[in-house]
């Protein structure tokens, strides 16, 4: 028996000791074909899934290598049905292939009669094909190069994509290191990326998700299409870009609301992409209008649904997504990993706090009690106004107002879900407030403010649950959210990773109701955090008060 | 002593070659045969034979098949000739077995033998009636020897379109008598001339050895970890499926057996395929750590709390040598615990795989090697060979019980299927670890197998979220309010986890459970046939200490109610009596006032109307007198003629049924056209008279018209006791 970091489990999961002194290499070994799902203190769990396991034959890796690297770290004995299974799955993969044929197009070729002869008579496939070329060879439609790996991958024949990228249009981009080195990881990630050709790359919020953009982009060389959430991303990613690499003014273009530039580097917000106009999309044909040689779609978890449906058709470009929190309540992370690309790069938000690019986060949930007439009327109210109810009592006001007033002297964001009570808020701490009716350069402009220290204090809705940039923000006040969302958690905490100029610490505090469904949402919203490492300590109303914290 | 039969020749054996011969065949002694005679008798039954030919290799049996058509009496020398030299082994098992026994003209076989080898054995014809000419076959027209060519090495029958007009190259044939017509449409060919064609051998490829067993081989190292994940796995499972029972009890079918929702549940529950759960809970059964209660429902018994207390090793060992010795193939597709799994010949296959296994030395044998070797070595002629399946089913669950382990025989089987010791078990199973790691996000890991003390526990307050060598348990709200409903307090639990975890116990969680056991039990539920409330606290008071209410069962829940266990309406009657003056109360809490005039629930439904009819018309009348004349004339009819057939029958002189059937033969001669009246008797022996036209006779049966149901019926005459003209 060995003494390994690893503990696989005979439900493919795998059970990471990281105080175990092997536990990097092992980390290091494991994550080619096995997802990390978990990243708490102690135990990392990660997850063997069909879709990393051809992955990560896609990337070069065969079972053998896996099943020696689960057998060399493993801690017990590996459960033989697991490695036959792992061996069966990875030979799935490329028994069914995609190429481009001189004649026919895009053609599925196959080294697997009977496999073929399976699918092509899936209901599902059926009408994606062309003619039968010869015994092993099929044509196929090709638009539907996108649909018929999804299909395939569904039906657990997954097809190795041969057909390739087209390069798109050549477009000059370096780096421009001046002053500033591009991060390992963010290397990693932007190798990770060009190497697997498309896919998603997954870093904590404030870890420069954008420089990996950057990199990839210098990479390509091509002309490139960013799609991102808001108009505040947009100019924020410019900025960045400018920045960051040898691209200039000229050759960068916004297509929003209120720009429809078109440059060879365009940034498009993903609300005026799915903007219909007499119900049709009519800004889609943006991903036609140029050659694009790179697609990059920030915030990835956020795709819309339109949006997904037209990457299915745009398979030969290459894609990167780029986000910190891959959940959806909607379960939609299959379709993000089949449409844009697998994971192609991810690591522990604790690990890159450890190499202090995030600034430390202390989580803090603050519980109050609602007096007795707010509990009856909470009690009483209708069962779809109860959140609202209990997530904007009063008794959260004089809360929060002690918060700011411990915290007098730093820079805090209060972040709430309902705009009146983020008006009353507002009036109450005197500061202003940010929400989504509010002029794109008011907003640039209190930004602004509170970026040289102006301002101490912003109130903010849910507009600024993404891609802000607010280097000084240490405090982040969350009144209350959409229902239990993990990723909205975690990204209103990504307002205060950004690492700090004297690399003080920042706080998160969550302001709960107690014994409501309150609490009961963020012990869900808590989730995703938690996972990650972020322990979160519970104090009483009073404890504030008492400035006991 | 000369030996002229079988009888004689088990006669002559000596004790050493009968006890062989018992030990080779052990229906004969159960019971023990009276003499000789007697067990001739079942040795040379066809029951017994069936075993005994059933237990032979396939060499063995192509050696037998080869004495079957030899003709007897037959010498050692022929029976090489027609085989090999190496025969000679074969022969003196199957004379062990006493499937041969030599006479004392030469070897000869039981007399029913060569029925249970069947017609043609070894595709051989019949005999020819007389003396061929075998070496005529050379000079056979090409013709005819493309006839012979086709039958020579079995079937030996052929199909023609009419024996009377043969082809030219099978009239030849016909004509020397090589072959025979069998009916109009079929030609037999002779054995002597098969055996000639076939040089004098009666198989065409003999089968001396077992085909080798190939496959890959497994290092020492990999076989004896995986065997103990095996191993493991295995006893968790059956741990967690009877914990798992224990607490949901499934219900058997009617016709017994584990149902198939049941059985999904279970699938569900550990997470494996149902194949692998219906062998899990079969093995349980069989080995009486689960049973079927006389209410159908499937519970552990107290043999498991006993085999929970087992070291590893001695559990396995429970499990595993009930599976050697069942009958039951859990393969089969049929309800698992169900009455439909035995297969007389599981156990005899399941040793034999085993014991190839064995041979194989941490060889892993591919299936199709297995399975040759596996028929080589039991024929089982009766069905045709042992089916693929059922070898592919014991490889798959030897290796879920790791008695294998990647398709070789682990340590462990080696040892269990010698009977060695099997404490090495215990040794190389992973160490148990008896604390767990609790972490930031509720979940809590064991890193290993958990003390079974802490597990339980543990399983009380947390979900499993995965399962295998660790264990990681999730709290929520709902666990741990399971622990509660258990009788867990708030502070136990924390206790208890502070004590079991590495780690220091995380917030959030503390105050999880601090907010659950806070919640838990506010509210409470009971049950109560009756309420009684009164705002003057003094009178509750007064009431409940009242000796002569106490028959109401009455307990205060608060400073104003008091419940009962009687109905309102004996409550009030026995407040009453004791001198109180209570009033009733609606649902709505209204006070009922007067007496209480109470409604059926039910829809009425008024008795049957008895007695008083309407008056009937003088039409009605009449018709019914008309009918009770009709029916008064004819009962009377009919008690005449019963009187007359009874009177009838006890006239009838009782004769033999050669008698009757004289009787019977000289009436239907003289004067068939009369009736007759006989006395029949019924499957009872109850005699009845009828009067019948006699028809005919075949056959020890009469053939007559039956007066009374006008039917042409059978009346077998042994059964007729008297017969007498009319």
């Amino acid at each position: 028996m060995s003494d390994g970091p690893l503990i696989v489990q005979s439900d493919k999961t795998l059970l990471l000791d990281i105080d175990h002194p092997l536990s990097v290499e092992c980390r290091r070994a494991i994550a080619p074909f096995a997802e990390l799902e978990r990243a708490p203190e102690h135990m990392h769990t990660y997850r063997l899934t069909n879709l990393g396991l051809w992955n990560a034959r896609a990337a070069g890796h065969d079972a053998e290598m896996v099943i020696d690297t689960l057998i060399k770290y493993s801690r017990y004995a590996v459960p033989h049905a697991l490695l036959i299974d792992v061996a069966e799955q990875m030979s799935r993969y490329g028994r069914l292939r995609l190429e481009a044929d001189p004649v026919h197009g895009l053609i599925l070729v196959t080294t697997d009669t009977a496999v073929l002869e399976e699918v092509i008579r899936a209901k599902k496939i059926a009408p994606l094909l062309g003619a039968r070329i010869d015994n092993e060879t099929i044509a196929v439609h090709p638009s539907q190069r996108g649909a018929i790996k999804q299909s395939l991958l569904r039906l657990g024949w997954p097809a190795e994509d041969f057909a390739g990228y087209v390069d798109g249009q050549a477009h000059p981009i370096e780096l421009k290191q001046e002053g500033w080195k591009i991060r390992e990881y963010q290397e990693h990630a932007a190798e990770g990326f060009w190497h697997g050709g498309s896919g998603v790359v997954v870093l904590p919020c404030g870890a420069g998700k954008t420089i990996v953009g950057a990199a990839a982009m210098a990479h390509a060389q091509a002309t490139t299409l960013i799609l991102v959430t808001n108009t505040v991303a947009a100019r924020q990613w410019r900025d960045e870009l400018l920045k960051r690499t040898t691209l200039t003014e000229d050759e960068i273009g916004e297509y929003s609301g209120s720009k429809k530039e078109i440059r060879p580097v365009t940034i498009a917000t993903y609300q005026v992409m799915t903007k219909k106009k007499n119900g049709v999309y009519s800004h889609l044909d943006l991903f036609d209008s140029h050659d694009w040689g790179l697609i990059i779609y920030d915030e990835v978890h956020l795709l819309p649904a339109p949006i997904f449906r037209f990457t299915a058709d745009i398979q030969s470009r290459r894609r990167l997504g780029l986000t910190a929190t891959l959940v959806r309540e909607d379960g939609m992370e299959g379709e993000v990993f089949s449409l844009i690309g697998p994971k192609r790069f991810d690591v522990p938000w604790k690990e890159i706090e450890a190499q202090g690019y995030i600034a430390p986060a202390e989580c803090i949930e603050v519980r109050v009690n609602l007096t007795e007439a707010e509990r009856l009327s909470y009690a009483t109210a209708e069962p779809e106004e109860r959140y609202r109810y209990c997530a904007t009592t009063r008794t959260k006001r004089d809360v929060v107002q002690e918060l700011v007033s411990l915290h007098a002297k730093e820079q805090i964001l209060v972040i709430g879900q309902y705009l009146d009570q983020l008006d009353d808020l507002g009036e109450t701490l005197g500061a202003p407030v940010i929400q989504g009716s509010t002029p794109q350069k008011v907003r640039e402009e209190l930004f602004q403010a509170f970026r040289t220290g102006e301002i101490s204090c912003l109130v903010v809705s849910k507009v600024a649950n993404f891609s802000i940039d607010l280097p000084e923000a240490t405090i982040a006040i969350q009144v209350s959210g959409a229902f239990g969302s993990r990723q909205e958690e975690a990204q209103r905490l990504g307002r205060v990773l950004r690492p700090k100029a004297d690399g003080r610490g920042a706080r998160f505090y969550s302001v709960v109701s107690r014994d409501t469904i309150d609490q009961d949402f963020a012990q869900n919203r808590q989730r995703f955090l938690a996972e990650q490492g972020y322990s979160y300590t519970i104090i009483d109303a009073d404890d504030v008060f008492q400035g006991k914290i | 002593m000369e030996i002229r039969s079988y009888a004689d020749y088990l006669r002559s054996l000596d004790d050493a070659a009968l006890i062989a011969l018992f030990e080779s065949r052990s229906d004969l002694t159960s019971p023990v045969p009276s003499d000789i005679a007697s067990l001739a008798v079942r040795a040379a039954s066809i029951p017994s034979l069936v075993r005994a030919v059933d237990s032979l290799n396939r060499w063995q049996l192509q050696v037998l098949e080869a004495a079957a058509v030899l003709p007897e009496p037959f010498t050692e020398k022929e029976l090489l000739q027609h085989t090999d030299k190496s025969a000679k082994f074969a022969l003196a098992a199957l004379v062990n077995r006493g499937l041969i026994y030599l006479a004392h003209d030469g070897y000869r076989l039981p007399s029913n033998l060569r029925e249970i080898l069947g017609n043609e054995i070894a595709g051989l014809g019949t005999a020819a009636p007389k003396k061929l000419k075998l070496k005529d076959l050379e000079n056979a027209p090409t013709a005819s020897k493309k006839v012979l060519d086709a039958m020579v090495w079995g079937p030996p029958r052929g199909a023609v379109a009419d024996v009377k007009k043969p082809n030219p190259g099978l009239k030849w044939l016909l004509d020397e008598g090589f072959v025979s017509p069998v009916n109009q449409q079929t030609v037999v060919l002779h054995r002597e001339v098969a055996l000639h064609l076939r040089g004098n051998k009666v198989h065409r490829e003999l089968l001396m050895q077992q085909p080798e067993l190939t496959g890959r081989k497994v290092e020492n190292k990999s076989l004896q970890l995986a065997a103990i994940s095996n191993v493991t796995t295995f006893l968790r499972w059956t741990e967690e499926v009877l914990n798992f029972w224990g607490q949901t009890t499934p219900v058997a079918l009617k016709a017994g057996g584990l149902g198939i929702r049941d059985l999904r549940e279970l699938t569900q529950h550990l997470g494996v395929e149902s194949a692998c759960a219906s062998f899990i809970a079969e093995v349980a059964y069989i080995s009486g750590l689960v049973t079927i209660d006389p209410d159908d429902r499937i519970l552990p018994t107290h043999q498991f709390d006993i085999w929970l207390s087992l070291p590893a090793s001695a559990k396995w060992e429970n499990l595993t040598s009930a599976w050697l010795i069942t009958s039951r193939l859990s393969g089969l597709d049929a309800t698992p615990m169900g009455p439909e799994l035995d297969r007389s010949i599981a156990a005899i296959v399941r040793r034999k795989v085993l014991s190839l296994l064995e041979s194989a030395e941490s060889i892993a044998p591919t299936a199709e090697s297995l399975l040759a070797a596996l028929q080589w070595n039991i024929p089982y002629r009766r069905t045709g060979g042992v089916p693929a399946e059922y070898v592919q089913w014991i490889s798959r669950e030897a290796e879920w019980l790791g008695i294998t382990a990647q398709g070789a025989l682990s340590p462990y089987g080696l040892a269990l299927l010698n009977g060695d010791d099997l404490s090495m078990v215990d040794q190389d199973l992973p160490k148990n670890v008896d604390h767990i790691l609790i972490q930031g996000d509720n979940t809590a890991i064991a890193p290993g197998p958990l003390e079974h003390e802490v597990a339980q526990e543990l399983d009380l307050i947390a979900d499993i979220e995965s399962r295998g060598a660790a264990t990681v348990f999730r709290f929520s709200e709902q666990s741990l309010r399971r622990g509660l409903d258990h009788g867990r307090t708030g502070e136990e639990i924390l206790a208890f986890l502070k004590k079991s975890s590495k780690t220091p116990v995380p917030q959030p969680l503390e105050y999880l459970i601090g907010d659950i056991s806070k919640k838990h039990g506010k509210l409470r539920v009971g049950n109560a046939s009756s309420f009684i409330r009164c705002e003057d606290t003094a009178l509750i008071t007064q009431i409940i200490k009242d000796k002569k209410v106490e028959a109401l069962g009455l307990r205060r829940i608060a400073p104003e109610v008091m419940i009962c266990s009687h109905d309102a309406i004996d409550a009030m009657n026995i407040l009453r009596s004791a001198g109180y003056l209570p009033a009733g109360e609606d649902s709505q809490g209204l006070l009922l006032s007067g007496p209480r005039v109470q409604r059926a629930q039910t829809k009425a439904r008024p008795p049957r109307i008895l007695g008083e009819f309407e008056q009937p018309t003088v039409e009605l009348l009449e018709i019914a007198v008309r009918t009770i004349r009709t029916g008064e004339k004819s009962s009377a009819k009919q008690s005449t003629l019963r009187d007359i057939s009874q009177e009838a029958l006890g006239s009838l002189p009782r004769t033999t049924a050669n008698e009757t059937l004289e009787l019977l033969t000289k009436h239907l001669r003289e004067n068939p056209s009369k009736s007759l009246s006989i006395g029949y008797a019924d499957n009872n022996g109850l005699v009845s008279h009828r009067i019948i036209d006699p028809l005919q006779i075949s056959a020890g049966s009469l053939m007559a018209r039956d007066h009374a149901t006008g039917e042409v019926l059978t009346f077998r005459i042994p059964r007729i006791t008297g017969v007498a003209a009319l």
